[in-house]
């Protein structure tokens, strides 16, 4: 297990997950949208690089998610 | 310029630590990279008539202007359900009306323009429309015509104008203007807790809004988003 810090806008929540925890199964969490209210459509940053979804995160990382932008449906 | 430090270490030794400073003459171009991220932020920059004053966020390549809007102008179709009027953003045949929505004490509604510079233009780069808590978090409103991302799906208008504050009053007439259709819609359920008007005699009353608003609204947190001035 490893520790990850998530922010959403104001709100962040630290938490244990998985070693192989990847970037796509944080988007992807349940967990983490119900505790910070993000939705399907996001990206997430580390020091303001975004991640790419199969990439592990490292542990003690603190990531930002971001809404994305959509394109015209 | 040189100084000596003398330090009293945990373990109780001393280390001398020498100070070497100079000024140095960095160009431009250095300073731009070291401050490429860093915007300034100035309230009440100028007062738009109708609409209040506008708050600017500069940053090195572009200006984001924000206010805080009172009211959304809703030129869409409505429809009359349990003597409530409630927008119905993808009906063809209900009437269309352009009402006015209210803004309520609970909710603040932010219109932002971000403007770029270029010689003698200043264009208009994008409008978005924000509602957040008192504690600063952002929400994309249950309304059709707006990206995930809050940003306005605007139409075509003259976005190239001589300074921001013209630039800012065309965002805002457009917005003012523009009709509300089925664009980028999700449920009108939503937006029919949200938007509520009770026809009266002679014009329509914004009723409050039906359960807890930010239930009703999509978190949402950008880049741009952090730069807004509320």
């Amino acid at each position: 297990m490893k520790t990850i810090t998530v922010k959403y806008g104001v709100d962040q929540i630290t938490k244990q997950v998985e070693d192989g925890f990847t970037f796509g199964d944080l988007q992807d969490s349940d967990t983490f949208k119900a505790a910070l209210g993000f939705g399907d459509n996001t990206k997430a940053l580390v020091d303001g690089i975004e991640q790419n979804r199969d990439t592990i995160i490292p542990a003690g990382t603190t990531v930002r998610i971001e809404t994305a932008a959509n394109t015209k449906a | 310029m040189e100084k000596t430090e003398i330090i009293l270490q945990a373990d109780g030794s001393f280390v001398e630590r020498l100070v070497s400073e100079r000024t140095l003459n960095v160009g431009q171009s250095v300073l731009d990279t070291l401050t490429e991220n860093l915007n300034r932020q100035i309230r009440n920059v100028f007062n738009l008539p109708g609409w209040g004053f506008v708050h600017a966020n500069v940053g090195l390549n572009d200006t984001l202007w924000s206010i805080a809007i009172d009211r959304i102008p809703l030129h869409a179709r409505f429809k009359l359900i349990n003597q409530v009027l409630v927008p119905m953003f993808a009906s063809t045949t209900d009437i269309e009306m352009p009402l006015v929505w209210q803004v309520p004490a609970e909710v603040k509604v932010v219109f932002v323009v971000c403007t770029k510079q270029e010689d003698d233009i200043v264009s208009v780069e994008g409008n978005w429309l924000f509602a957040c808590d008192a504690d600063k978090r952002g929400y994309r409103l249950p309304l059709p015509n707006l990206h995930d991302d809050c940003r306005i799906c605007t139409g075509q208008f003259e976005g190239d104008q001589e300074n921001a504050f013209e630039c800012v009053k065309a965002s805002l007439e457009q917005f003012n203007q523009s009709k509300w259709n089925a664009d980028l819609m999700r449920t009108s359920e939503q937006s029919q807790k949200f938007f509520r008007f009770q026809p009266t005699k002679d014009s329509f009353e914004t009723l409050p809004i039906q359960g807890e608003w930010t239930g009703l609204c999509n978190k949402i947190s950008t880049a741009l988003w952090e730069r807004v001035v509320t």
